[in-house]
């Protein structure tokens, strides 16, 4: 008992019970010295030196009282504890000193036991960061964000169906809709463009988040009759504001409208995901509150405590079929409301594909282990005499599994502590190389709860490599010692090892049929043609503020002259200006009905509009099939136009010519909705490098449809090919700054976008990869160790046997022979393992199945062809053998 | 459960102080003053054994404890023999005649052994 915890007990004892004990024993101890005292006064000592003498003899008076309080309170617990904890600490320092002793195997062991643990406790790291760590919202649980369901897509509310459907409804503590919007913010000295959310309702209360400084608005600053006002981030205060806490209160310009800031939220604060750099209100005007077409509203939402996510859908799913009903031609084809929590709209798939890794860190986890239980079992052989000696001298059995599971748990927590350091690298490295657009990564770390979990899955290890070996000297007794020489080597040895063989191989064989999936997928995306040609273009999205181009004909204008000015800019060779140029954002789809057909949801073709300059596609290289593509002469006012993809054309008129057919579409008036189809282009891939081709229309820039300004927020993106990257940069600001010095540039690399889509799936296949290649070693290395240990062992059995004239070829034969069984059986049982577990993969598989025969043949050969090298190098070593000495040796 | 070689001792230790109480209430101090005379002043039980043996006497309710007025004029724990003290000292001397019994005859040759040697 430690001396704290005894006055701990003291305390409580002298609270609880009344008189402490300790009084009494020291009164009673008081009474003893006295009455010894006059004994020993009465033999004839003087006073002082009988009472030095009775101390003396009453020896520790502490302890004295202490032994008194342990047996009014129960001695015997304390004293099993006491030899138990005894032992352990004897296990503990024998499995040290028995550690430090074998130094070659410990390093072994602990390195492969390490990479092993750190893999899993990186990745676990990484889920835990993103995935299972709550969301910092008021109540994520709760957080919840509406789309209407389009056919089998959610697609965004409109302002009249969020006005009419979402606001009015009951279950929901508040609600907001929200869109963003690119601002130039004129504040230093180069006007910058900054992502927006504009926001209607109670947003903030939506999440939770109270502000860094001043205040956040409310759902009243959403109506209309109030002053603009400005949230703005914590990244954006930092960045154009210097942190200033005067900042509150002033106003700043953006797209020319003035806006006061009235507050600054946290770093933290990024809701959705989007990185929006300020918040403004989104005040609906009458028209808008009336359109129930034309949906680009996101809805956030918070749940009331008692109202379910599936109950709120199936009401609001009966309010959305209700204004399909009323809005038959606004609401073509939505049926109900999709609602999910945002932390799983914004993780997506990213969960399940997070899991799928660490899995397969799970199965090279599984693998070290299954090497160390084999080194383990090696060592246990040779340690035979070591446990014999031991039983034979009164250690019991379960003594002896109990100090070699503590061996074990030694050797599993010195490789976890060491593998927590590997994490640490490897979770660097990760954070470095991983696409930036995963959400939440910068937040990833080794944490309390990742300790603790490298801490569980070191000691879970530690019994699952050490249990059997230990299990097994446990059933030893003292005999063995005794029987020693020949057979020392009992069958269950070879049974267990070749178990292990076989699940090592088929550990690896899963694994490698996940990243060869995951490489021919890779492999198939960048083989895919695009439709377009990224390299060497540049790209530059500007947006024209509404206060200072309110008409359509002045953005049309500006446009023009900004394109026409770039194309008299020095090195520049093809420039265009489009909307819903691929990998970008901004596009919108329109449903177009072929001419001839009945106005109904099922013949309506949804498309992706692009609004372009004639030279867009010769500057983005998107081949003409057929027709025309635009020129200088189709203008407003004239013969209204539209060139279609190749999947829009076949969709809409099968096998027949589309040139001069007509499609109605974009319009209110009837009028102006027939467009007449004058060519036909190449696919393109628009929504990124794995998407399927969809239809697309491609409209003159001058023919934009009434509202399409309002559906791009008049934005379009400048594509310019030139000599080079410096002077594109240059041509683009120059051309746009002759026209508007107010609009702010920023130019990227087309190419490197493209780069971006494809690297999220480039790294996680990496991984894959990386981890495949780390278990595949680790499993080779696990054969070759069992096998040549087996062959070491049987030195002297192949002497013999070669003396008594067996052929040299025929021991190499019986041997690779032993050490094929458990190699064929870990392939077939792997291969089953695979097939079932690869369709997981599904989602993230392109252009091949789940269970694609060339990835089956090519791994089960390489595993195979690996591991039989593994068998035959050590059993031809067994070959060289020589039997005189091999013989002596007995 | 058979008795290993530390609950014998203890199980003789009780039984001297079970003994000792079998006359009336003594307090610690007349235990050890008690074995010391009975045994000619060969027996000294210490201090750091007698004190626990008592507390745990009490605790499993062989001997009952109370405060009463030593030859000092102070107060001092009186320890006074229970009922199932009484059972308990029967049985720990009749273990304790067939521990003698058992052992006796292996070891008492050894002791006339040693003196002849």
């Amino acid at each position: 008992m430690t001396s704290s915890e005894g006055r701990l007990r003291r305390l409580l004892r002298s609270r609880i019970l009344g008189p402490s004990i300790d009084g009494q024993i020291d009164e009673e101890l008081d009474v003893h010295t006295e009455l010894v005292v006059r004994e020993l006064m009465a033999e004839g000592f003087d006073e002082p030196a009988a009472r030095r003498e009775a101390l003396l003899r009453l020896g520790d008076r502490r302890q004295v009282a202490e032994a008194c309080h342990r047996q009014a309170r129960g001695y015997e617990r304390t004293l099993r504890r006491g030899v138990l904890w005894d032992e352990l600490r004897q296990d503990l320092v024998y499995a040290v000193r028995q550690l430090r002793r074998a130094r070659s195997f410990t390093l072994l062991a602990m390195l492969t036991l390490a990479v092993g643990l750190g893999a899993t406790t990186a990745l676990f790291s990484v889920v835990h960061g993103i995935v299972l760590r709550s969301f910092p919202f008021a109540h994520p649980e709760r957080t919840v964000l509406l789309l209407e369901q389009f056919r089998d897509e959610g697609s965004e509310f409109s302002v009249g169906n969020y006005v009419d459907l979402c606001a009015r409804d009951r279950n929901f503590e508040a609600i907001a809709a929200m869109n963003f919007l690119a601002l130039n913010l004129a504040e230093g000295t180069e006007p910058e463009r900054v992502v927006a959310a504009t926001v209607n309702g109670d947003f903030f209360k939506v999440f939770g988040i109270s502000p860094q400084l001043g205040r956040t608005f409310d759902g009243s600053e959403t109506e209309p009759g109030h002053e603009a006002v400005a949230v703005l981030s914590y990244a954006l205060w930092r960045s154009q504001f210097g942190g200033d806490r005067a900042v509150i209160g002033r106003v700043v310009h953006l797209s020319s409208q003035g806006y006061r800031i009235i507050g600054v939220m946290p770093p933290s604060f990024d809701p959705t995901g989007s990185h929006e750099k300020l918040w403004v209100p989104f005040v609906f005007t009458p028209a808008q509150r009336a359109q129930h077409d034309e949906h680009y509203l996101d809805v956030v939402g918070l749940l009331k405590k008692d109202s379910s996510l599936e109950a709120t859908k199936a009401e609001m799913g009966v309010g959305m079929r209700e204004l399909t009903r009323r809005f038959p031609n606004a609401n073509t084809g939505r049926s109900a409301v999709r609602l999910q929590t945002i932390s799983a709209w914004v993780l997506g798939d990213l969960p399940h594909r997070l899991y799928i890794l660490l899995g397969a860190v799970g199965l090279v986890l599984l693998i070290a282990c299954a090497n160390v239980a084999s080194l383990l079992l090696a060592r246990g052989t040779t340690r035979q005499s070591e446990f014999a000696l031991r039983a034979a001298i009164g250690a019991g059995s379960r003594r002896l599994v109990r100090q070699l599971l503590t061996e074990s748990a030694v050797l599993g927590l010195a490789a976890g502590a060491l593998g927590a350091l590997i994490a640490e690298a490897l979770l660097k490295i990760f954070v470095r190389l991983a696409p930036p657009d995963i959400p939440r990564l910068d937040e990833v770390g080794v944490d309390g709860a990742v300790l603790g979990f490298a801490l569980v899955i070191s000691l879970g290890a530690s019994v699952l490599f050490g249990l059997v070996p230990a299990l097994r000297s446990g059933r030893q007794g003292p005999h063995s010692l005794l029987r020693g020489g020949m057979s020392s080597v009992g069958r269950h040895y070879d049974l267990l090892r070749s178990g292990l063989v076989a699940c090592e191989v088929a550990l690896a064989l899963t694994l490698l049929v996940g990243a060869g999936l995951l490489i021919r997928s890779s492999i198939h995306l960048q083989n895919l043609p695009l439709g377009f040609d990224a390299a060497g273009a540049e790209v530059s999205r500007i947006g024209l503020p509404e206060s200072a181009y309110p008409q359509p004909r002045a953005v049309v204008a500006a446009f023009e002259q900004i394109v026409a000015g770039l194309q008299q800019q020095p090195g520049v060779r093809f420039a265009a200006a489009g909307s819903g140029t691929p990998l970008g954002r901004g596009a919108t789809n329109n449903g177009l009905l072929p001419e001839g057909l009945p106005f109904a949801p099922e013949n309506l073709i949804d498309s992706m509009l692009h609004v372009v300059t004639p030279s867009y596609f010769q500057t983005l290289r998107i081949p003409l099939v057929a027709g025309r593509t635009f020129t200088t002469a189709d203008r407003s006012g004239g013969e209204r136009v539209m060139v279609v993809s190749r999947t829009l054309a076949r969709r809409a008129f099968g096998d027949r010519n589309p040139i001069g057919k007509r499609l109605a579409c974009c319009e209110e008036d009837p009028a102006a909705r027939m467009h007449t189809v004058i060519g036909v282009v190449g696919d393109v891939r628009t929504r990124g490098p794995a998407a399927e081709f969809a239809p697309e229309f491609y409209v003159p820039i001058t023919q934009t449809p009434a509202e399409g300004w309002t559906w791009l927020q008049r934005t379009l993106t400048l594509v310019v090919r030139s000599d080079s990257r410096a002077m594109a940069t240059a041509a683009l600001r120059k051309a746009v700054h002759d026209v508007d010095p107010t609009l702010p540039v920023a130019v990227t690399s087309f190419g490197e976008g493209l780069d971006a889509r494809l690297a999220e799936q480039r790294f996680h296949t990496a991984l894959l990869l990386g981890l495949g290649v780390l278990g595949f070693l680790l499993a080779t290395v696990g054969i070759y160790t069992v096998v040549a240990y087996f062959v070491h062992q049987r030195t002297r059995e192949i002497g013999i046997r070669l003396t008594l004239g067996a052929s040299r070829m025929r021991i190499v034969q019986h041997l690779t022979t032993q050490g094929a069984v458990p190699l064929i059986g870990g392939l077939l049982i792997g291969a089953a393992a695979a097939l079932g577990t690869s369709h997981w993969l599904e989602g993230q598989l392109y252009g091949v199945t789940a269970k694609d025969p060339l990835t089956f043949v090519a791994v089960i050969a390489v595993l195979g062809l690996t591991g039989w090298l593994a068998i035959l190098v050590p059993a031809l070593r067994a070959m060289r053998i020589d039997p005189r000495r091999a013989i002596a040796d007995i | 459960m058979q008795k290993t070689t530390s609950d014998r001792l203890r199980g003789t230790l009780d039984a001297l102080v079970l003994t000792a109480l079998s006359n009336g209430p003594l307090h610690g101090y007349g235990i050890s003053r008690w074995l010391a005379n009975r045994s000619s002043k060969a027996l000294r039980v210490e201090e750091g054994t007698l004190y626990p043996a008592l507390y745990r006497l009490e605790r499993v309710g062989s001997i009952d404890a109370e405060w009463g007025m030593s030859e000092l004029g102070r107060r001092a724990r009186f320890y006074r023999l229970s009922p199932a003290g009484e059972q308990q000292l029967a049985v720990e001397v009749r273990t304790f005649a067939e521990f003698i019994a058992a052992v006796s005859p292996i070891l008492l040759p050894q002791l006339s052994r040693g003196e002849t040697a």
